[in-house]
């Protein structure tokens, strides 16, 4: 079927990172960080910064409205 | 909002440094880096970026609960207020407080000591 190899190579990638299997494991290498990851957190981080400060920017603009003062 | 009614919009918002906030995030700080010391890597240089977004969702929860918890104590003071309003007579200007005016009291503050 032609989705057989995508299936199978996506099962292989996932026994990769879900395995113990001393024939394939490797120890994690900190001079080889794993630059998906550290990107999907810092990119998640100014995110989250970005929506804190909206959020923050909406409720003083509510506040304002809703007490009269501007 | 999803948890804060309409209602809530009214009392002043918290600033982005805020008690629980801080908290949070020094709480998510410290998850980093006992995470760090668990893998055997140096607690404070290791791992930044982990420790940039666990510190970063510490303090967004925070300040969000600081919301939630300014509001139900605003309810709670308003309510307080409103059996103040209704029941003077338990509340005299001079003298000694009644028996029943002090109980409120304290369950009131009972209340607000449980929101903990």
């Amino acid at each position: 079927s032609p989705y057989g190899s995508l299936l199978s190579s996506l099962l292989f990638s996932l026994l990769l990172v879900f395995s113990r299997n001393s024939f394939i494991a490797s120890k994690p290498d900190p001079s080889k960080p794993n630059m998906l990851r550290v990107g999907l957190a810092f990119g998640s981080t100014a995110v989250l910064w970005a929506l804190l400060f909206k959020q923050h920017r909406t409720d003083v603009h509510e506040y304002k409205t809703r007490n009269g003062l501007e | 909002m999803g948890l804060l009614p309409d209602e809530a919009k009214v009392l002043p918002p918290p600033g982005i440094v805020n008690r629980n906030s801080v908290w949070f995030g020094l709480c998510g700080w410290a998850t980093a880096m006992l995470h760090n010391s668990l893998n055997r890597r140096p607690a404070l240089k290791a791992g930044l970026h982990r420790q940039a977004l666990f510190i970063t969702v510490g303090w967004f929860i925070g300040y969000h609960l600081t919301k939630f918890e300014n509001y139900k104590y605003a309810t709670l003071d308003r309510d307080m207020s409103e059996y103040i309003r209704l029941h003077p007579e338990e509340f005299p200007d001079k003298g000694n407080s009644t028996w029943k005016s002090s109980r409120i009291r304290v369950l009131i503050s009972v209340l607000r000591f449980s929101l903990y």
